[in-house]
This record gives structure tokens, sequence and C-alpha cells, in this order.
């Protein structure tokens, strides 16, 4: 059997451990909310925003993952990706170490949203 | 400027991930070696180990929520790593503080408990990290 010192011990942190993910939670959820806010509204409609982001796919990523981004030898397939926009605007922004180059120099945040746009529609 | 989260979650992820495991691995080594001295030297490791990695954890954790803009849960494998993380880092949290508060004075129930947990703590976040990494570098 445990002994007492173990038990009033386990108490507090079960509860210290409770209030942490809660204020984490609630931490979140405030950012999750003050983000949706802060997301830049796109300045044209959105089929011309899927348009021009087709279009930079083509020119810059189609030659990797496949005209129709259905994978190509040596890049996956990014049709049906589960993550979420702002990933792809990471990885987009970003690169894979070793596998994929970074495009942050050469499209801008807002051509980025476009190829995101784009990509989003081949779920 | 733009703060790199990306690189940033990574970098800070590793630290508590691999105290985390050598906490355990002391704790292991500890019970291996019983009574010796250098088993006593090994439990005093093996509790700084968790409390650091406890501490560092936050960090991580606050830069993975920077990095997904506060989306706690999500889809995919980043539903995948949340599914895995969120009851490791409270079992983290919950194990340094009950490790600090008992020490050494602890009964053979509560070692075996201990164990259990940490065991069971670090399966959890090598399931964790191993998601990240798949989000991360995996390509999606």
């Amino acid at each position: 059997m445990l002994n007492a010192r173990e038990i009033n011990a386990a108490k507090i942190a079960v509860l210290t451990s409770v209030l942490t993910l809660t204020v984490t939670f609630l931490a979140g959820r405030i950012y999750w909310q003050h983000a949706a806010k802060e997301e830049p509204k796109p300045a044209a409609g959105f089929d011309t925003l899927v348009a021009q982001g087709r279009s930079f796919f083509a020119k810059s990523c189609a030659h990797c993952h496949g005209r129709d981004a259905d994978g190509g030898e040596d890049a996956p397939s990014l049709r049906k990706l589960s993550i979420s926009p702002g990933h792809m605007t990471l990885v987009i922004q970003s690169g894979i170490k070793d596998e994929m180059p970074s495009f942050a120099k050469k499209y801008s945040d807002t051509d980025v949203q476009k190829i995101v746009a784009y990509l989003q529609t081949l779920k | 400027m733009t703060v790199p989260w990306e690189q940033l979650h990574g970098a800070m992820t590793h630290f508590p991930i691999a105290l985390l495991l050598f906490s355990a691995a002391c704790d292991f080594g500890s019970v291996v070696l019983g009574k010796m001295a250098f088993a006593s030297e090994l439990r005093k490791v093996s509790i700084y180990g968790l409390a650091v990695s406890a501490v560092a954890s936050i960090g991580a954790v606050v830069s993975g929520i920077a990095l997904t803009k506060g989306n706690m849960w999500g889809h995919g494998e980043l539903g995948w790593h949340h599914r895995f993380l969120w009851p490791a880092f409270g079992l983290l949290i919950a194990l340094a503080i009950w490790r600090l508060l008992v020490r050494d004075q602890m009964s053979r129930a509560g070692l075996c408990v201990y164990l259990f947990l940490m065991f069971l703590t670090s399966g959890l976040i090598a399931a964790a990290g191993y998601f990240g990494g798949e989000l991360l570098l995996g390509g999606g």
C-alpha cells in the first residue's frame, strides 16, 4: 500500500497536472481565436486565388509533386493532405531538410496563401 | 520579424524527451542495482532529470501551441501527435511533482506504480515525438 506521504503527494501532483493542462488548453483556445481574427483576408475572390495558386504550383512544385499534385518519383502526392493550412504554409516557407527547398524568398506570404488555397481544393 | 516556431519547437522538444527517457533509465538502473551505493546516486540523478524534463516540457508545449496557432487537437498526424502528447505532458508534470515531494521515501508499492507510470509516459512521449517528427520532416 502507498504510505500517507505518497498519497498526499499524489493528490498535489494530480491537482497540479490538471491545473497545468487546463491553463494550457485555455491559453491555446485564446490564441486560436486571436489567430483566427488576425488571419489576413484574401483581396481577390477565392476562384482567382486558387487559379493564381495553381499557376505558382505549376511553376515551382509540379516538377517534383506531379502536374496534378498526385506525386512524383521523389515527392509525395499532395492530394488528401491531412495537415492544416497553417502547417502547409510552414512547410512551403521553411522547406524540409534534405528533401524540399524553402520557398520563403521566392514567394511572398500572400503568394504562399494562394498555393495553400489551391492545395486545399485537391482534398 | 517572424519567429521560426517550427525550428524552435523541433529544438525544444528534444530536451524533455531525452531527459524523461534518461530519468526512466536511471530509475530502472537503481532498481537493478538494489542496495549498492551507486543506486542511490542514480535515484538522485533521476529526480533532477525528471524535474528538468518537466520544466523544459513547458517550453516545448508553448512553442508547439505557437507553431499550430493554438490548434490543440487537429486531424491526421497532428491529431495523433496530440493524442499522445497531452496525456504524456499531464503525466510528466504529475510524476515530477510527486517525485519531488516524495523523494527517496517511497514504499515498494509506490515505487512499482511510479515505475509503471514512468514507462507509460516514456512510451507516450516517444509516440508523440514520432508523429511530431513525421509532421515536420515526413513531408505531410
